[in-house]
């Protein structure tokens, strides 16, 4: 017995959040339906709590389960934002659920599966629990993205994202089986020592960086490797979406940073390069799609692929050190607090019939619901990257990295991406606070716990803008571990 | 009276304001009452800072440092010299002045936030002036253009989301580059662990700028400025923000939001990068000259009052970047005069076109005529301010480009030399007194339209806004001595840091 809790202790915030997700489930076929609509949120937000108080009880750092798992500052930051992103997507969720007939329970158990899943891959110390933590988090995502079984469009987004998700899961898993071959072992270190020993010769181990690359940029949607998102994102239900647009990316990071930053650093020369023009395109194409949206839901879908190349501009001059795996961490957390909240701010349109929100049906939003428009103006504000907002601190930090590694040039193309994303931010502002409303255009009601959720988070936005000391001094904290 | 931390203050001051503006936001009486009071204690406030100052010092003055970004060397460093210390109350003036006239009745819609929005704006200006730390300036650089975008956006005219976007897109495109460059000073400025953004160490540690690197920093650095200012070919943005922007959006547009280019010049690309303002200078300078020619060639065959304005802004502004770059004393306070003097004057003529539109609701200037037999008071009023724009001696505008001109001529470090480029520059005040005295005839002169025969006079409230800036347009004309004390020893720090010939290494 006594073995058993010295094994579970320092992986409780994982176990909390999967017993969570299997009280969810019970309580679900036990309350009646009319119940069901509060208490179970309710249940899933106590149970998250709880995972958030569970880490600093959890042995502080150290190697676990026979050296698969690995407890560090890094993922205690991993955890702490995952598990933040599953709570705001179960506080904005509740009416949409009900408006849109889903069935409640599945709902909160599959989110909580997925940031299970998010959770492991930051506790990853091997190519396997990587994986394992990988597909715990994306299969949860497809049922998120398809749960409204009879919307034709729902259908397609699962079926797309499935599709092309075990695609690229399955061009990671065969990268790791090169990469095996080319190491012996699927540890990140055992790899990263022999790959010491040969560099960059042995063409098996350039297809194993391919193969890697690329399956990870499937699951971080880099150009040109992003197709999936915006149908996916579009024909999800939107608090899904909300969570799906940053918890598997913001895991994604995690995924490469441990993998390419321990395992693959001895060949950071060449394949930050890569990522460096991988980077640019992302950006670039990106913001450049985006400016032709006109409609919100999928304009947002885009431009978290412009802010995926952001990050990756950070990934890409890992040869700046600690600041540069700051950087990433930093903007991660902050895409996560406003892109949700940008994300969530559509559900105050979702109305029978509509999927996202046209940018006419913004019109005069501002005169609707004064505090939600504020909220989403803030958001995207903090989204193009314009102080005081942690949006902004998130690009200078970025941007600390990349000039210091000598891409000069890089930090000019984020800049004037910055502007492109501005054309299209601001246009949205434009629709909410210029444009007067139409007669008689459908509104949504009952938004409190929404607007509370959204306040708390703009307000987060802004505070972290104003005040990113302590923050930035986590992410340099969590960076430590991965550094050689 | 001597107050601590008053530049924290000035900086709190209209935030503190926004509380109980949310608070009445239904109440558009209670609205204007708490936006007049908190513009008013900011204004009496700059007073009192302008008080403490001690004239004739170069040096920075009630300086406040705190700790804010600590693991990035960033400080919360704000002071006054004497180049900041005269734009910190102008602004508060003229923002109290534009709420003043706002709260009249001429804004209508969401009144409270309109307020709102120039309450952020005040922080975001005078934090611009009093921020010596290059991050905290960004941050109120940028503070200014939010706001600024929603007053032109929700209360401006038939084009205003055009105009407003425009404005936003290229301001942000200069300041992003800015951005970029301030990364790269800060990694520049020191080794790992000891890097700053604060401009007394920046100073110190400029040795560490290589020639090729103050060349392309100065470059963003100058890009950011030259839109914000605007310079001539960056300024198209402005004549459509400024027909477009409410009356208030204008005053302030051309009153302050300018002269954060200029100001940006002076307080950081010069003394930072001394070789690269060498390197820029000659472009600067005939971009210069062109604007004062160019704008003023434009105004002349306006036929929208308030387009006629905004160009002889563009050429007014023309006169503060020469001043600027010619590196010499007298052209220097000349230039930072001139933005005194072109943000009370212009700001008041903006003021009065407003006027005038409120009353005829035409711009165009074909459409007026003969307003002077029914507007005795309006008439004196915006004649006065005419004449102070088009430099007469005596009122303010004179001082300045006179002083700029000076410096021009004795200038010799530009092809073709002062002599050159001085009496060029001297020819856009004679086509100021052409423009503007032909427009003010076409205007104010001749039959007058039936239209308007019975439109009111000034209001006791638009006397109210016009007075301080009348009193002090002739006190500056008159009496610019105590100014000049002001401005004079930390104009001379400034041109010593960006002339010191221990920087005159060529760039090849």
């Amino acid at each position: 017995m006594r073995t058993f809790v010295d094994a579970i202790v320092p992986i409780l915030p994982e176990v909390i959040v999967t017993i969570t997700a299997c009280v969810v489930l019970i309580a679900d076929g036990l309350l009646p339906p009319s119940q069901r609509r509060l208490v179970l949120p309710a249940l899933t937000v106590v149970g998250l709590v709880l995972a958030f108080l569970g880490g600093p009880l959890a042995p502080p750092s150290g190697q676990y389960f026979g050296g698969y798992v690995q407890v560090d500052t890094f993922t205690t930051f991993f955890r702490a934002v995952f598990i933040l992103l599953a709570a705001f997507a179960t506080l904005v969720a509740p009416s949409y659920l009900e408006r849109r007939g889903i069935a409640p329970g599945e709902f909160y158990a599959t989110l909580c599966f997925s940031t299970v899943g998010a959770m492991t891959i930051a506790l990853s110390t091997d190519l396997i629990t990587l994986f394992i933590g990988l597909e715990l988090m994306t299969i949860p995502v497809y049922v998120l993205a398809g749960m409204q079984r009879r919307d034709r469009f729902a259908n397609e987004a699962a079926l797309k994202y499935f599709l092309l998700g075990a695609f690229s899961s399955a061009l990671l898993v065969y990268g790791f089986a090169w990469l095996y071959g080319v190491s012996g072992s699927t540890r990140y270190l055992d790899v990263a020592t022999e790959l010491q020993r040969t560099g960059i010769a042995n063409p098996a181990t350039i297809v194993a960086l391919a193969l890697v690359t690329v399956g990870l940029g499937f699951k971080a949607a880099v150009v040109p490797f992003h197709q999936w998102t915006p149908d996916a994102y579009d024909g999800a239900p939107t608090p899904a979406t909300a969570f799906m647009s940053v918890a598997p990316k913001a895991a994604a990071f995690a995924a490469i940073l441990r993998v390419l930053f321990i395992g693959l650093a001895p060949l950071a020369v060449d394949w930050s390069a890569v990522f460096a023009v991988l980077a640019a395109v992302t950006m670039t194409g990106g913001n450049i799609v985006a400016l032709a949206q006109t409609n919100t839901k999928r304009m947002l879908a885009y431009s978290s692929i412009a802010h995926t190349g952001y990050i990756l501009a950070a990934v890409a001059a890992s040869a700046a050190g600690p600041s540069a795996t700051a950087a990433v961490l930093f903007y991660v957390f902050a895409y996560g607090v406003m892109n949700l909240g940008a994300f969530a701010c559509l559900l105050y349109f979702d109305t029978q019939g509509s999927r996202g929100a046209t940018l006419d049906e913004l019109n005069g939003f501002a005169r609707r619901q004064p505090l939600g428009a504020f909220a989403f103006f803030v958001f995207l504000i903090s989204l193009t990257g314009i102080p005081p907002t942690v949006g902004f601190v998130a690009k200078v930090l970025v941007i600390v990295p990349v000039l210091n590694a000598g891409y000069a040039w890089l930090a000019v193309i984020i800049a004037l991406n910055a502007v492109l994303a501005a054309f299209y931010y601001l246009r949205v502002v434009v629709h909410m606070y210029m444009y007067d409303p139409d007669t008689g255009a459908p509104m949504v009601v009952n938004t409190r716990l929404l607007s509370a959720a959204l306040g708390i988070s703009a307000v987060a936005t802004v505070v972290l803008g104003v005040l990113p000391n302590s923050l930035y001094e986590w992410a340099l904290q969590a960076a430590n571990p991965l550094l050689p | 009276m001597t107050i601590d931390h008053v530049l924290t203050l000035l900086l709190a001051v209209p935030a503190v304001g926004l509380l109980p503006l949310y608070v009445f936001r239904n109440d558009p009486r209670s609205v204007k009452q708490v936006a007049i009071v908190t513009t008013l204690v900011e204004l009496a406030l700059s007073l009192v800072m302008l008080a403490q100052f001690h004239a004739g010092e170069a040096g920075f003055q009630l300086v406040e440092d705190a700790s804010w970004l600590p693991s990035l060397g960033i400080r919360y460093l704000v002071g006054v010299d004497g180049i900041s210390v005269l734009l910190v109350p102008m602004t508060t003036l003229l923002t109290f002045i534009s709420v003043l006239y706002s709260s009249g009745g001429v804004i209508k819609d969401r009144i409270a936030s309109f307020m709102g929005a120039f309450l952020v704006l005040e922080i975001g200006m005078v934090g611009v002036f009093v921020s010596l730390d290059l991050f905290l300036f960004y941050v109120m650089f940028e503070l200014m253009l939010v706001p600024m975008y929603l007053i032109i956006g929700i209360w401006g005219g038939p084009r205003r989301i055009y105009s407003t976007l425009k404005f936003v897109i290229f301001t942000l495109a200069g300041s992003l580059l800015m951005l970029v460059a301030i990364v790269a000073v800060w990694l520049m400025s020191g080794d790992e662990g000891s890097r700053t953004l604060s401009l007394p160490e920046l100073l110190a540690s400029r040795g560490r700028f290589s020639a090729e690197f103050q060349f392309w920093v100065f470059l963003a650095f100058g890009l950011a400025f030259a839109i914000k200012l605007p310079m001539v070919p960056f300024h198209t943005w402005l004549p459509d923000a400024h027909v477009e922007a409410p009356t208030a959006g204008s005053i302030i547009l051309a009153g302050v939001l300018l002269k954060a280019g200029g100001y940006g010049f002076l307080r950081f690309a010069l003394p930072l990068f001394p070789v690269g303002t060498q390197l820029w200078l000659p472009v600067i300078i005939v971009l210069s000259v062109i604007a004062i020619l160019y704008g003023a060639a434009v105004s002349t065959v306006q036929k929208d009052l308030k387009k006629l304005v905004a160009y002889s802004s563009v050429a007014h502004m023309g006169f503060v970047t020469l001043g600027i770059f010619v590196l010499n004393a007298q052209g220097g306070v000349g230039a930072v005069l001139q933005m005194l003097n072109h943000g009370f004057v212009t700001g008041a003529l903006f003021l009065f076109v407003g006027i005038q539109y409120e009353r005829t609701h035409r711009r165009l200037i074909a459409d007026l005529g003969g307003l002077a037999n029914r507007w005795p008071l309006y008439t004196t009023f915006f004649g006065i301010f005419v004449l102070a724009s088009l430099g007469l001696p005596g009122l303010s505008g004179f001082v300045g480009e006179f002083l700029v001109l000076l410096g021009t001529f004795k200038f010799s470090g530009v092809p073709l030399g002062g002599l050159f480029w001085g009496p060029a520059a001297a020819l856009g005040v004679i086509l100021a007194a052409v423009y503007l005295l032909w427009m003010f005839q076409r205007v104010m002169y001749g039959p007058v339209r039936e239209a308007y025969r019975n439109l009111p006079d000034l209001s006791p409230l638009e006397v109210a806004c016009a007075v301080p800036l009348l009193v002090l347009t002739v006190l500056l004309g008159v009496f610019p001595q105590p100014a000049i004390a002001i401005i004079e020893p930390s104009l001379q720090q400034v041109l010593r840091l960006a002339t010191d010939p221990g920087f005159q290494v060529a760039f090849k």
